[in-house]
């Protein structure tokens, strides 16, 4: 049966919806801020012991011999897990490309600092960080590769001796004539830029706790685990267990954003529970473990990148090649990274050609992972700054370049060269619509007399497209499987009309449970707060990814469609058959079922669930008894790669143009956030709280990418930022409160016409900030293409004026 | 091995004895001596403010304490908030969630100590003295400008209760 | 990120803390004063600090206060940076030090963070030592041989390191009041609001008709400790502080430091270049202010 789900509010079976497209109070609030939450570290099980992680100080060295036994013999040490436990229990991680990943502790050798290399679990974390002091191990210290320069030497350490080298994935694509695009153009603008790594710093770390039933050899996982599926498909793997012996149990997590790794940690604590008997062993990562080794690095990389412009300025062709440093092998799955700008490679514009040139290359450095955006940010910092050196080489605003190049609406479903497919939007208006919000001419007007005083005042306005709702098939380049994501809800009514929606994830801060809350009250006519929506663990959840790609808002919400289509089309067989009548004259509206004929003729939903549930007898003959139903969501229309990676892969394509005005203090180098306007367009908008509340974070962290946060190394590839003392996460005085607006243009291919929004700013601040710097040096005939524009890298580059 | 300590913690009203090992922090104290969880830990070394409660009324970072230090203090934490009697939310809490001052939530309790002690001396904060107060509470979710809203809300609340 | 185990003493009064430090030390035993612990405890979570004991001065409470005495500001060493920040004595009597109080930290920080313990601490970063430098306060310690006096000049040693022996307290911190009319200024220069400054500067700037009399110029954030920069003030004596005096006064400053220190966030070079630029906006600041 095909189930059509609503692509607009109005096909909802309401009069006036209520919930979906309001402000209203998220569901999870009362328990967040009361403190009742049951974050990880909340949660205690008879029996637990406490895992400590003793790491690698060296970033790449044989390990020679792991001596336990004065640790094993501490009081209130329960087991100690070394690299020999884990050669005969377990597999290295699984990765894509293949083959470069590493065991959960160390095996013969590490590759970063920070690599597990013994683990202990104790009565508590203090005795457990006691016995890691007493645990001795003697290495081997083998050369360090610390860049990807070094690794791609001819006489390069190798990481992975197996592989043979050190380049991960090597691959071009080709969208378009490129070479003829350039060679016809009137002015190649092109630059180097080198984007440091960044990572996502929730304010919760990775933790756990993992139980090991040594009678069934099956094993338990609470954790803050973000995509529970994927987490016990992989335990599985590592595990050597069959994935329905793992289950996964999601607790509310204090944030995400894509860097919350933890498969080591699992990993490590499921053993040290299978080598302790059976006894719970929770593993909370401590700060300076996140930032050494906790999945919380992305994003390092090194452009060459150009466009190709003709004298009217369109836009005709761009070319970037990308050295991407991935770290200590590819377990973090960074590789994706490299491989999702192809949902979105020419950004906001109509670019006939392209080519990509991808170089993944393995250092001693913490393996990468994923942080929100997964990839594009960096991207669009390359594009748009080229945007604006064109723009400065015609003479022309950069706002002005950017609509010339712009898909025009008419113009969508757009393919862009490297394959996807953008389902809707109207940059124009967008930009049109920032524009006269942040007085465009003023800006410049006053920018022109801050020049005229001497004072390096710039502005930048850039526009990016947001890949929404990801498919693995976005991956395929790099090795990644599959194409759909099904992602599940279940909707169920009690006997008294209570209505419970089921969902295979947990909190993590976007507000995703209000908004199958929302969807499933303005559905059945019942008010936000009388929706119970309930995570399930992995043994008995509806297939399900969780939050990832900028997917969960409306993949939720068409599940919860879906389910609901689907329990509506019983409810009025039910009724149907109470009223003498057939299902097609009966309708939902307002949280009755009633006769299209006479709509004062009806039961309402709770009726309906309760004769079902209670008056079998009255049910048409051979119906099951069950106000309830699941429905598994997946985007349409998804196909294979071929041979350049083009495919329609993120079902959604969301925009948004920032303005943005900065002050750079000549003498000191410190960059000062003036004005703040954010226009976006993320077609229907299911909440609009939580739009906003995505939008104006993500330009925090957008912020601190572009000026603050960074993950330094040096040149024997040890880590200096390994404390919030350093890794500069912007406060309340860094991040600019942006003026904001919107305009909607409906996705026609989404549920309710919504747009994967979760990522959001991120994909614009960083070039954003960056342009706007430029914009405030070009007068001095200095730039900068580094991330993130430091006080210090700032004044580095106007010493050259001064030294001039 | 080190001495154990009796300590005597009034928290959010309630006296409680332990016998303590030196070393162990106030955040653990609370949360897994007393299992109050509502104060969360974020880094452990005094730079998030997620642990924030409040010591004798003045806002501090409970991983920065031990708890033997806290020996005869009043301790104030999140789940001190709340009317005992009635459990409704405190207007601070009300005031985060109508003018969605959390996403994730965990950065939050500390938020709202910080809040509490801001409103106890200032019941009606400029922005700029909101940002002053919360400059050392660290939110990777909001981007802030909804908790700025939320402590404004918050203060109007309270100084219409107390007018009342 | 858990301390390793040590044990705990909170004497309630002066006597009994000095009395315990001399036999702990007696006892070859690893002893650590306890103050505020704003910056002591992340070192013992780290483990970077291990010490067998601590002892904590969180109880004596005859170690907090601030009073007038004779001309001076006396501040109990276990008083809050808070208490400092909101003494009204102290605003208006100190102010460059009630300004340098609240660069320090956070909210948070400055509540539970003694004054003396700032001092003790003896951070490079922070802004109290230049203060000490710059105004020429006095602390005073008590050890089994009793009460000593040290000024400011002898009181900072290195990295970390002051001219306390590891069996004293320190019990006062004594401010001289600002000498009205006096100029005076704190600038610092961090990453983020509330950051540990990479490069500060202290003054005070005293005026006789209207050329320089007396400047006091110190830095921090730059070298092993806060450094008075006497070149300068050398410079600056007798002469009109106009613009390019100061500016003069500020590269001179900038270019007698000591090789300055470098981390992630800032070389030696740029240390330097910033403490020129600090100090000619503090000597502007001073001058505007100086009477």
């Amino acid at each position: 049966m095909a189930i059509k789900i609503p692509t607009l509010p109005e096909q909802l079976p309401t009069t006036q919806p209520r919930f979906v497209g309001k402000e209203i109070k998220r569901v999870e609030d009362p328990g967040l801020v009361a403190g009742t939450a049951a974050f990880i570290d909340n949660l205690s099980l008879p029996g637990m012991l406490h895992c400590a992680i003793l790491r690698s100080p060296h970033p790449h060295a044989r390990v020679v011999k792991v001596d336990v036994r004065a640790a094993e013999a501490l009081p209130g040490v329960f087991a100690v897990l070394t690299g020999e436990d884990v050669r005969r229990w377990a597999n290295p991680a699984y990765t894509a490309p293949e083959g470069w990943g590493g065991y959960c502790i160390a095996v013969d050798k590490v590759r970063f600092v920070g690599e597990p290399v013994a683990a202990v679990a104790a009565v508590s974390r203090y005795v457990a960080e006691d016995a890691l002091e007493l645990i001795e191990v003697e290495y081997d210290v083998l050369k360090p590769v610390p860049t990807p320069a070094v690794a791609m030497a001819a006489d390069a350490p190798i990481l992975f001796e197996e592989r043979g080298g050190n380049v991960i994935q090597s691959r071009v694509y080709n969208w378009g004539d490129v070479d003829r695009v350039f060679a016809e153009a009137d002015h190649v603008v092109g630059n180097t830029f080198r984007w440091n790594r960044v990572g996502a710093n929730p304010t919760e770390t990775f933790g756990c706790i993992c139980q090991w039933d040594t009678v069934d050899n099956a094993l338990t996982c609470y954790g803050s685990y973000g995509t529970p599926r994927f987490w016990a498909m992989g335990r599985a793997m590592a595990l050597n267990l069959p994935t329905n012996k793992v289950k996964v149990i999601p607790q509310p997590q204090g944030g995400a954003f894509g860097g919350k790794g933890g498969p080591r940690g699992t990993d490590i604590a499921a053993l040290l529970s299978r080598k302790a008997g059976g006894r719970p062993v929770k593993y909370i990562e401590d700060r300076m473990e996140y930032l050494l080794a906790g999945f919380g690095q992305s994003w390092d990389r090194h452009y060459d990148a150009a466009l190709a412009v003709k004298a009217d300025g369109t836009v005709t062709g761009f070319r970037v090649r990308l050295i991407d440093d991935q770290g200590a092998g590819a377990e973090g799955w960074g590789t994706i990274s490299v491989a999702k700008p192809l949902a979105a490679f020419t950004g906001s514009y109509r670019i006939e050609a392209a080519r990509y040139d991808t170089v993944l290359v393995a250092t001693n450095r913490a393996p990468t992972g994923p942080y929100r955006g997964y990839g594009p940010p960096p991207h669009f910092l390359v594009l748009e700054s080229l945007m604006d050196m064109a723009a400065r080489k015609l003479d022309m605003d950069p706002a002005e370049l950017r609509r010339r190049n712009y898909i025009r609406p008419d113009q969508f479903p757009y393919t862009i060269p490297s394959g996807n497919e953008y389902d809707s939007g109207n940059y124009e208006a967008v930009l049109d619509k920032v524009l006269a919000m942040s007085d465009y001419r003023g800006l410049r007007e006053s920018q022109a007399r801050g020049r005229a005083d001497g004072r390096l005042i710039g502005i930048g306005v850039v526009s990016t497209v947001e890949p929404g709702v990801f498919d693995w098939n976005a991956y395929a380049t790099v090795g990644v499987q599959g194409i759909g994501v099904p992602e599940g809800a279940k909707v169920a009514f009690d006997m008294l009309g209570n209505l419970t929606v089921v969902v295979g994830f947990n909190l993590q801060g976007q507000g995703q449970f209000t908004v199958a809350a929302q969807v499933a009250a303005d559905y059945w006519g019942l008010d936000v707060c009388a929706v119970k929506v309930a995570s399930a663990s992995t043994d008995i959840a509806p297939p399900s990814f969780g939050q990832g790609g900028s997917r969960l808002g409306v993949a939720i919400t068409g599940a919860v469609l879906g389910a609901c289509e689907k329990l509506k089309a019983v409810f009025c067989q039910v009724v149907a058959h109470l009223m003498q009548t057939t299902p097609e004259q009966v309708e939902l509206m307002d949280g009755r079922l009633r006769l299209k004929a006479n709509p004062q003729v009806g039961m309402s939903v709770a009726e309906v669930a309760g004769t079902m549930l209670g008056r079998s007898d009255l049910l048409p003959p051979g119906m099951e008894p069950s106000p309830e139903a699941t429905f598994v969501w997946t985007a349409e229309g998804r196909t294979m790669p071929d041979d350049q990676g083009r495919c329609r892969s993120y079902l959604t394509g969301a925009n948004a143009t920032h303005v943005v005005m900065v002050e750079i203090d000549r003498d000191t180098g410190r960059t000062d956030i003036l004005k703040y306007f954010i226009v976006d367009d993320c077609g229907t908008r299911l909440n609009l709280a939580n739009v906003e509340g995505q939008l104006q974070g993500a330009l925090a962290q957008g912020v601190g990418a572009a000026l603050y946060e960074e993950y330094v190394y040096n040149d024997e590839g040890q880590p200096l930022v390994t404390t919030f003392v350093d890794y500069l996460i912007p406060t309340i005085h860094e991040v600019p409160m942006a003026t904001k607006d919107f305009i909607i243009t409906p996705s026609p291919v989404a549920p309710l016409g919504a747009k994967g929004c979760g990522e959001g700013a991120i994909h614009t601040t960083p070039a954003a900030v960056l342009c706007a710097i430029n914009d405030a040096l070009a007068p001095l005939g200095v730039e900068i293409t580094e991330t993130p524009a430091s006080p210090h890298r700032l004044w580095k580059v106007l010493r050259q004026v001064a030294e001039r | 091995m080190t001495t154990k300590q009796r300590i005597c913690i009034t928290v959010n009203g309630v006296r409680h004895e332990r016998e303590v090992e030196p070393r162990l922090t106030l955040v653990d104290f609370l949360r897994h001596e007393l299992y109050l969880g509502g104060t969360h830990v974020g880094c452990e070394h005094g730079i998030c403010g997620v642990c924030t409660v409040l010591i004798d009324g003045r806002s501090a970072r409970s991983c920065l304490a031990l708890a033997v230090q806290a020996d005869g203090c009043d301790v104030t934490t999140v789940e001190g908030l709340r009317d005992g009697a009635t459990a409704q939310l405190h207007p601070i809490q009300q005031a985060f969630v109508e003018a969605h001052g959390l996403q994730c939530g965990f950065c939050t309790p500390g938020f709202m100590m910080t809040t509490l002690e801001l409103l106890t001396e200032n019941a009606d904060p400029s922005d700029d003295e909101i940002k002053e107060a919360l400059g050392g509470n660290l939110c990777r979710c909001t981007g802030y400008e909804s908790i700025i809203a939320s402590v404004r809300l918050a203060a109007r609340r309270l100084r219409e209760q107390q007018g009342a | 990120m858990k301390p390793a185990s040590f044990d705990y003493h909170a004497p309630p009064t002066l006597a009994e803390a000095v009395e315990l430090m001399a036999r702990l030390h007696e006892e070859g035993v690893d002893a650590k004063i306890l103050a505020g612990g704003q910056s002591l405890m992340p070192m013992l979570a780290m483990r970077v600090a291990r010490p067998e004991v601590l002892v904590d001065l969180g109880k004596i409470k005859s170690l907090d206060y601030i009073r007038e005495e004779s001309g001076a500001i006396a501040i109990g060493a276990m008083t809050s940076k808070r208490a400092a920040e909101a003494s009204a004595l102290i605003e208006r009597q100190q102010p460059l030090f009630h300004a340098a109080t609240k660069l320090v930290g956070h909210r948070q920080i400055r509540n539970r963070g003694s004054v003396g313990g700032s001092f003790a601490h003896a951070d490079p970063a922070s802004e109290y030592p230049a203060v000490a430098l710059v105004l020429d306060i006095v602390f005073k310690a008590v050890g089994p041989e009793g009460e000593r006096t040290i000024p400011a000049g002898d009181f900072f040693v290195t990295y970390m390191t002051t001219s306390l022996e590891s069996t004293e307290v320190l019990t006062e911190v004594r401010l001289p009041v600002l000498p009205a009319g006096t100029g005076w200024a704190i600038q610092e220069f961090a990453r983020r609001n509330g950051d540990l400054a990479l490069a500060g500067v202290a003054t005070t700037l005293k005026l006789a008709a209207g050329v320089c009399a007396d400047v006091r110029l110190a830095a921090f954030g730059v070298n092993a400790t806060a450094v008075r920069l006497t070149g300068a003030e050398e410079f600056l004596r007798g002469k009109r502080p106009d613009r390019a005096v100061l500016a003069q006064a500020a590269a001179m400053a900038a270019n007698d430091l000591d090789e300055p220190m470098s981390c992630v966030h800032a070389s030696a070079d740029y240390r330097r270049h910033l403490i020129r630029v600090l100090a000619e906006r503090c000597l502007l600041e001073a001058a505007a202010r100086a009477i």
